[in-house]
C-alpha cells in the first residue's frame, strides 16, 4: 500500500519525467521500490536511459536491474522484441542465473504459450520449491486463461505454505467477490483482521463483503466494523461513512417494530450525515443537495 | 406504456460513448463498470442514451458503495428529466466476452426502476480494431447490447446490419480515436474516485472541452 506522501512524489517524478524534465531514474526507482504498475512510462523512460550508452553505463551494477525491470513493462505492453532482447543481455551476464530463467518463463506466459511456461516454472520450483514468485504465476497464468476455479485453487495452495502473504489474501478475496462468493471473501477479511487489526483498509472492505452478504446479524456487525474504520481514519473515511448510514438503515428495516438499539443507532448515524454534509459542504458543494437528500430518505427510513 | 424491449431501439449519444471507452482504456487491467443516463423517445420507440457516469474500478461485486452512488446519481439526473436507462461494463481480461453475474444482477436491478434498460458490455476485439484501422467514418461502435427477454434473461441483440443499437452522431469514433491519441483518458473521474476523495467530480464536466 502506497502512503499518501509516496503517491505525491511520484505523480510529481512522473509529470517532471514525461515533460523531459529529468529524474527517470529517479522514477524508475520509486516504482520499482513500491511495486507499481506503470508498465508503459517504465517503458518509455526505461529504454530511454537503456539505449544511451553514457546514461547506461552511469548506472554501474544497477544496469542489470533495470534490464529486468524494463523487461517486464516491455512484457506487459506487449513490446515482446524489447523484452526478448533485454532478457538476451541479462543471460549473457549472468548464465547459470535462476532469476533470468524465470524472467524467461515470464516472457513465454506473455507469449500465450501457457504450456512451455508451465514447464519452465515446475522445473524452476523443482530446485527452488519455495520461490514465492513462481507459485503466485501459476495463480496469475491460471486467472489470465480464464481459469477463475484452477486460480483459487492455486492460491489456496499457496497461501496454506504463505499464509503471512497479505496481498495474496487481498487478491483471493477480490477474486471471490467478483465471483459473488462473499462468504468465502469474508473469510479472507477475516484473516487479513486478525493478522493486522490496524489496517482501516481491511475493516472497510470486511464491512462491505457484510454487508452485501446481508441479514441482521451481518448487518450489525458490518456496522461495527464501519465504525471502526472511522475510527482507524480519525472520521476521514468517507465509505465509512455512508457506510454507517446505509447499515442503519438497513437494520432497521430488517428489524420494523422490534426496536431494541433504535436511539443508540440513529446517534452513530447522524454523527456520520453532519460529518458527511460538513465535508461536502467543504469540498464538493455542488454535489451537497443530492447529498442531503439521499441521507434523508436514509434516515427516513430508520 | 411504450414498446417492450422487444421492440425498441437502442441509441448512444457521443459523450456517453467516449466517456464508457476512455474509462474502460484508464483502467486497463481491472474490470470497470458505469451507468447509462437518459430518456425514452418522444415518439416512444426508442431508448436515448444521453450521458453516462463512470462508476468504479474495483469491488464491482460489493453493494454498499454501488447503492451509494445509485442514490446520488439517480437523485441529480431525476432533476433535470433524466432516468438510469442502462449499466456499461468492461471485464478485465480482453478476451473474456461473457456478460458475468455481476453485470446482470446490477442490470436486473435497474430494470426494477427501468423496465427497458440494457447492459452494454465492451468488446475489446472491436475496441483493438478500430485503433488499427484508424478508420474514422466507422460507425460500428465497440460494445455488444444486451437486453432482457420475456423471461427476465439477458440476450445478446445482433448490432451488424440492424439498426436496433446506433451511434447518435456519425463523428463519435472520429472524436473517440482523437481523444485516444491525446491520452485523454488520464483525466477520467468514477465513482470510485469521487469516493476516495469527494472533490473529485463524477460529472466529468470538464472532459469534453
Amino acid at each position: 500500500m502506497v502512503t499518501k506522501t509516496e503517491e505525491n512524489q511520484l505523480n510529481r517524478l512522473e509529470s517532471q519525467v514525461d515533460n523531459a524534465g529529468g529524474g527517470a531514474w529517479e522514477y524508475l526507482c520509486l516504482v520499482r521500490k513500491l511495486k507499481l504498475r506503470r508498465s508503459d512510462k517504465v517503458l518509455k523512460h526505461g529504454l530511454s536511459i537503456l539505449n544511451n550508452p553514457s546514461k547506461r553505463s552511469a548506472l554501474g551494477p544497477e544496469e542489470w536491474t533495470l534490464y529486468e525491470q524494463v523487461a517486464v513493462a516491455a512484457m506487459d505492453c506487449q513490446s515482446l522484441d524489447v523484452a526478448k532482447d533485454c532478457i538476451k543481455v541479462l543471460r549473457k551476464k549472468f548464465p547459470d542465473s535462476k532469476r533470468v530463467g524465470r524472467l524467461e518463463a515470464l516472457l513465454l506466459e506473455a507469449k500465450g504459450s501457457w504450456e512451455l511456461a508451465d514447464k519452465a516454472y515446475s522445473s524452476l520450483l523443482e530446485d527452488n520449491p519455495l520461490d514465492q514468485t513462481i507459485h503466485k504465476r501459476r495463480v496469475a497464468m491460471a486467472k489470465a486463461q480464464g481459469n477463475i476455479p484452477g486460480a483459487i485453487e492455486w492460491l489456496n495452495k499457496y497461501l496454506e505454505i504463505f499464509m503471512a502473504d497479505h496481498d495474496a489474501w487481498r487478491e483471493l478475496a477480490e477474486i471471490y467477490v467478483s465471483l459473488q462468493m462473499y462468504k468465502q471473501a469474508a473469510f479472507c477479511y477475516e484473516e487479513l483482521i486478525l493478522s493486522q487489526p490496524t489496517v482501516p483498509l481491511y475493516h472497510l472492505a470486511y464491512a462491505d463483503v457484510l454487508y452485501t452478504l446481508g441479514g441482521l446479524e451481518n448487518l450489525q456487525t458490518a456496522k461495527k466494523y464501519y465504525t471502526s474504520t472511522i475510527d482507524l481514519t480519525g472520521g476521514k473515511n468517507t465509505r465509512a461513512l455512508f457506510g454507517v448510514c446505509l447499515c442503519t438503515s438497513a437494520i432497521t428495516q430488517v428489524t420494523k417494530g422490534k426496536s431494541k438499539e433504535e436511539k443508540e443507532g440513529s446517534q452513530v448515524q447522524s454523527l456520520a450525515a453532519k460529518v458527511l454534509e460538513k465535508d461536502y459542504k467543504q469540498r464538493a458543494p455542488d454535489k451537497l443537495p443530492q447529498l442531503t437528500t439521499a441521507l434523508k430518505s436514509l434516515t427516513l427510513s430508520s | 406504456m411504450g414498446s417492450s424491449s422487444g421492440d425498441l431501439r437502442y441509441e448512444l449519444s457521443q459523450n456517453a460513448y467516449i466517456k464508457l471507452v476512455l474509462h474502460s482504456l484508464n483502467h486497463p487491467t481491472s474490470s470497470v463498470n458505469g451507468v447509462l443516463i437518459g430518456r425514452i423517445s418522444p415518439s416512444n420507440d426508442a431508448v436515448l442514451i444521453d450521458d453516462a457516469v463512470p462508476l468504479f474500478h474495483s469491488h464491482l461485486g460489493l453493494l454498499p458503495q454501488l447503492e451509494i452512488s445509485l442514490m446520488l446519481i439517480e437523485e441529480y439526473f431525476s432533476a433535470k428529466g433524466l432516468n438510469i436507462v442502462g449499466y456499461f461494463h468492461a471485464n478485465e481480461r480482453s478476451d473474456d466476452y461473457e456478460l458475468g453475474g455481476v453485470a446482470k444482477n446490477i442490470g436486473d436491478h435497474i430494470c426494477r426502476y427501468f423496465p427497458q434498460a440494457a447492459i452494454l458490455l465492451l468488446d475489446n476485439k472491436k475496441l483493438e480494431a478500430l485503433k488499427k484501422s484508424k478508420d474514422r467514418s466507422a460507425v460500428t461502435q465497440v460494445s455488444s447490447l444486451y437486453v432482457r427477454d420475456a423471461s427476465k434473461n439477458w440476450k445478446l441483440v445482433q448490432s451488424e446490419g440492424n439498426s436496433r443499437f446506433s451511434l447518435r452522431e456519425p463523428s463519435a469514433n472520429l472524436i473517440l480515436l482523437d481523444y485516444i491519441s491525446t491520452e485523454k483518458w488520464k483525466g477520467i473521474v468514477d465513482f470510485d474516485d469521487h469516493l476516495d476523495d469527494i472533490s473529485k467530480d463524477w460529472l466529468n464536466p470538464g472532459l469534453f472541452n
